[in-house]
């Protein structure tokens, strides 16, 4: 009886040291990228890199990160209004069974992987429409593929606006429209924003469906809508690591260690929105 | 968090619209790996001359080159490979001869890089399509006599170019010629559709090429010759190739001179010709026209009379030919003759 | 009620995206579809065809170059495949992070390696890619793959060539790293969301604290994490750059064993994409189109299965 009961406890000993090592090991991977990314890019920065442009496999990556912040710029720009505007229809005019439509699309648009976004943009803009490589294809790519995570934090954030709050809001007089400026939408602004930020860490990031939309430009990106093709950070660590050049690779894991901040920074700042927001939800409750 | 958008927003306008003020005419040239060394040293220094033009050089390969000058997406496509008759049909490109390249055939087998290995087309076409496995396979022991005890019982790992590409055109070209059985399966293309070959590796571009090659003992791959100082650096052997008179050349500039010597009289007024296994005791048998594929209806007034500013510039003695060009990527210029139908390709250019 | 209206003109936008991107796929590539038939789904070869050929090839109506085939079967297994084993890998070692974070970590770490984990989940698939080509595949192809094919090779699909370390086998690992986060994070809810009750009345009854998990957590979870597994095995199934950098490129051929190259869709959509626009007739770049359509009905599927069952979880309790 007794050894049983040790046996189990042992057992139980066992698989937890299993689980704790399989969290370690994550970590250990996490570290080796890290790692990698960090030592290999903190050696090939140096300051000629964010004020020359790349001139053919050498050069500095100016036109590269000025050529991502338009492009992640524009591209929040367009999703904003849309992707906010369709939550704010959806929890607070829609009827319901439209309601469920638009969240099955959004659905659709989360299943939708991103080299698909980036083929159907190429054929219809760069192609039949005849845009070329463009600011605008690659915007609408990016905007696209943040669209599903805008609008589902802004749907959750709008739908966990307390009733009572509303209802106290109307009660008192005010007009809908004021309830909805005064005290839904200031509630559920962090958790929206939340999800704004971790849509813009994804468009940082995003390759393949800029490859056939923004293309690729050796020169400082122009405003020009169309016809101007744009350069951005993802490509130069996609392309460049294959080049059999040393200066090439530099730029690549300069490239990337780039990529890794502005991750780290859009991921810190994501984070410390849910705090806020979560920290506000208990005061309220 | 508001107001640092708002900066970041300002900043990033306040850089674009500056680059906007010194906008000029915007030419994007696109395709050959092979060709993107020596468009890179044209266009820096064509460049520090005019201003008032800027070209954007990118390494896609050829088919990229090909189809989006199409497209009309690039106004020059990069090209090792002519255009074929169904393409042409559908869109009438000019196909002009920028310069004459070659290709080596490279492989890294350790301790046997500073050997230069005799190979044929038959026996390349036997590695790609899987019918000749290991490196001291008869065949090749047959053509190397001298090392046949040191090629090593391993498996050869052939690598191809995944992208469309014209180096694929022309070595698919070299294996067409010399081997039936090709010619009646793969064929020729820029992409063609490989053999079934277990340990079969593709790789994107020339770089790609040499990367992949480096990377992985007993590969054997096609590279560009514009590579050979990245191929050197990367300890890879190269092989001495079959010509049709039967001896067995290296690529140099007197063996690709020869080649192409034999095949300028051939040349049509389009100027789409395989330069490929040309006659000759002392000819190289992978060698070809680096093209660029144009539109020669350009709508726009400005990007038409940049486009053939540059390209006479090119096919100037006294400009993209000039020999300190050509030799630092091991290229050939263009003989007068040749120079003469491609300037007359270019003044069709509308 | 002006902005009703705007808002609805902002819900219409995301309706129509869907619908339009759909019809415009099916429009396009209804010529592939019917030049390729079943072909696209079983046929192995790819093959745009003689580019510099005469005459044509003809299926149901369609002409294509002169010996034109668009099988897609090497990149759907392909994709499956990767897909599959890299499940192989992250499951186990997703629920190990997980219940280790609710039920092993103490309070102050549980903010920091929460934390990691997002961050793992926001890394870009290219620096993956980058960390794949330079570390993990010189790892496998000289290290791994050589051990594994020399030592266990009696195993079906363990033996025969090493290869080059690009292939099934890094794809497959650079996969389960970049979904374990995803994971992670979703039966780390899950389970945070079951009441406390159920522990501790398993606990109280004398069970060890492994007992109480396996024989009274984990059951009243399982849609969750099915769930969770099936959102991880969708992004798998379309993760597009990472899988192209270490996967081989491999064409015309299936796998013979856990180490060879292989493609997936969207892997060959970025890679064949310019090729198969230099085809004359069109109907290459319209297969691709079919196959990036195969692909998004295949994630389409199990997303929504994904979140039937991450919905019926929500419900349960």
């Amino acid at each position: 009886m007794v050894s049983r009961v040790t046996r189990n406890v042992a057992i139980s000993r066992l698989w937890w040291v299993l689980c704790i090592s399989s969290l370690v090991g994550a970590l250990l991977v996490l570290l080796s990228l890290f790692g990698f990314v960090f030592v290999r890019g903190v050696a090939a920065i140096r300051p000629e890199i964010f004020f020359t442009v790349t001139q053919g496999i050498a050069g500095g990556l100016a036109n590269a990160i000025v050529g991502t912040l338009l492009l992640v710029t524009l591209a929040i720009v367009l999703v904003v209004p849309v992707g906010i505007g369709a939550a704010v229809w959806v929890t607070q005019f829609a009827p319901d069974r439209l309601r469920i439509v638009v969240r099955l699309s959004i659905d659709v648009l989360f299943g939708v992987p991103s080299i698909v976004v980036g083929y159907f943009l190429y054929v219809a803009l760069v192609e039949t429409a005849g845009w070329g490589f463009s600011l605008v294809a690659g915007s609408l790519a990016l905007a696209i593929i943040m669209l599903p995570y805008v609008y589902r934090a802004a749907d959750l954030a709008f739908s966990a606006v307390p009733r009572d709050l509303v209802e106290a809001s109307v009660a008192l007089g005010a007009r809908p429209l004021t309830t909805f400026v005064r005290v839904a939408f200031p509630w559920a602004l962090p958790g929206t924003l939340t999800g704004l930020l971790i849509g813009v860490g994804i468009a940082v990031g995003e390759t393949a469906p800029l490859i056939y939309t923004a293309g690729w430009s050796n020169y400082m990106p122009t405003l020009a809508p169309t016809h101007s093709p744009v350069g951005y950070l993802t490509y130069v660590v996609w392309t460049f690591i294959n080049e059999p050049f040393k200066q090439s690779h530099q730029l690549a894991y300069a490239a990337a260690f780039l990529l890794m901040i502005a991750i780290f920074v859009t991921n810190f700042v994501a984070r410390a929105g849910v705090e806020y927001w979560a920290s506000r939800t208990r005061s309220h409750s | 968090m508001r107001k640092f958008t708002a900066v970041a927003l300002a900043a990033v306008f306040a850089l674009g619209s500056l680059a906007a003020a010194r906008a000029a005419t915007p030419i994007l040239e696109t395709g050959s790996s092979l060709l993107y060394p020596l468009m890179n040293l044209w266009v820096a220094s064509y460049q520090a001359k005019n201003h008032t033009v800027q070209i954007t050089t990118q390494s896609t390969g050829s088919g990229t080159g090909i189809s989006q000058a199409i497209a009309g997406v690039a106004q020059i496509g990069a090209s090792d490979a002519y255009m074929g008759d169904p393409q042409m049909r559908g869109h009438r490109m000019l196909n002009i001869p920028l310069a004459i390249s070659a290709q080596q055939i490279n492989y890294n087998i350790p301790g046997l890089n500073n050997v230069h290995l005799h190979l044929s087309g038959p026996v390349l076409a036997g590695i790609y399509m899987g019918r000749i496995k290991y490196w001291n396979d008869p065949q090749i022991k047959a053509l190397n006599r001298p090392y046949a005890g040191r090629l090593p019982h391993r498996t050869i790992i052939p690598i191809h170019r995944t992208d469309g590409s014209g180096d694929t055109f022309i070595f698919s070209q070299y294996l067409s010629f010399t081997t039936p059985m090709w010619s009646h399966g793969p064929g020729y293309g820029t992409s063609i559709s490989w053999p079934s070959v277990s340990t079969a590796v593709g790789a994107n571009g020339n770089p790609g090429m040499v990367q992949a090659c480096k990377a992985t003992p007993y590969s054997i791959a096609y590279i560009g010759v514009s590579f050979i100082n990245e191929t050197n650096k990367a300890g890879l052997g190269y092989g001495l190739l079959k010509n049709r008179a039967g001896r067995f050349v290296a690529p140099t500039a007197s063996t690709i001179g020869s080649a192409a010597a034999a095949m300028y009289p051939k040349t049509p007024r389009d100027e789409r010709i395989s330069l490929v296994f040309a006659p000759g005791a002392n000819s190289y048998p992978i060698i070809n026209y680096e093209y660029a594929i144009v539109n020669p209806h350009q709508k726009n007034a400005e990007t038409r009379e940049a486009l053939v500013k540059f390209l006479s510039w090119v096919l100037d003695h006294n400009g993209g030919q000039e020999m300190h060009f050509l030799n630092a990527v091991h290229f050939l210029p263009l003989p007068a003759s040749i120079a003469k139908l491609s300037r007359e390709q270019v003044a069709q250019i509308h | 009620m002006l902005a009703g209206v705007l808002t609805s003109v902002a819900a219409g936008i995301c309706l129509l995206l869907v619908v339009l991107m759909l019809v415009f796929l099916l429009w396009y590539t209804w010529p592939a579809i019917r030049y390729n038939g079943l072909s696209i789904l079983n046929d192995m070869t790819w093959n745009i065809g003689n580019q510099y050929g005469t005459g044509s090839s003809v299926h149901n109506g369609v002409a294509a170059e002169p010996g034109a085939e668009f099988g897609g079967l090497v990149f759907l297994v392909g994709t499956l495949l990767s897909a599959l084993l890299a499940m192989v890998f992250a499951v186990p070692l997703a629920l190990g992070v997980a219940l280790t974070i609710v039920y092993r970590l103490p309070e102050r770490l549980r903010l920091p390696v929460n934390a990691l984990i997002e961050l793992m989940a926001g890394i870009p698939s290219v620096v993956y890619g980058l960390w794949g080509t330079i570390v993990l595949v010189p790892w496998v192809g000289n290290r791994v793959a050589p051990f594994v094919t020399h030592h266990f090779g009696f195993i079906p699909f363990l033996g025969g060539d090493a290869g080059s370390g690009n292939g099934l086998f890094a794809a497959a690992i650079v996969l389960a790293i970049m979904v374990m986060p995803i994971m992670v994070a979703t039966v780390r809810d899950v389970l945070l969301a079951q009441p406390k009750s159920i522990f501790e009345a398993s606990m109280a009854l004398g069970s060890t604290s492994w007992q109480a998990v396996t024989h009274a957590v984990l059951p009243s979870v399982r849609t969750g994490i099915v769930g969770a597994i099936l959102v991880a095995f969708g992004r798998a199934l379309g993760e597009t750059m990472a899988v192209l950098m270490v996967a081989g490129n491999a064409i015309n051929i299936l796998p013979h064993n856990i180490f060879s190259p292989i493609n997936t869709i969207a892997a060959v959509v970025v890679s064949q994409l310019e090729s198969a626009v230099s085809d004359a007739s069109g109907v290459a770049q319209r297969s691709l189109a079919e196959l990036a359509l195969v692909l998004f009905v295949i994630s389409l599927t199990v997303n929504t299965v994904a979140r039937v069952a991450i919905r019926g979880q929500d419900r349960s309790h």
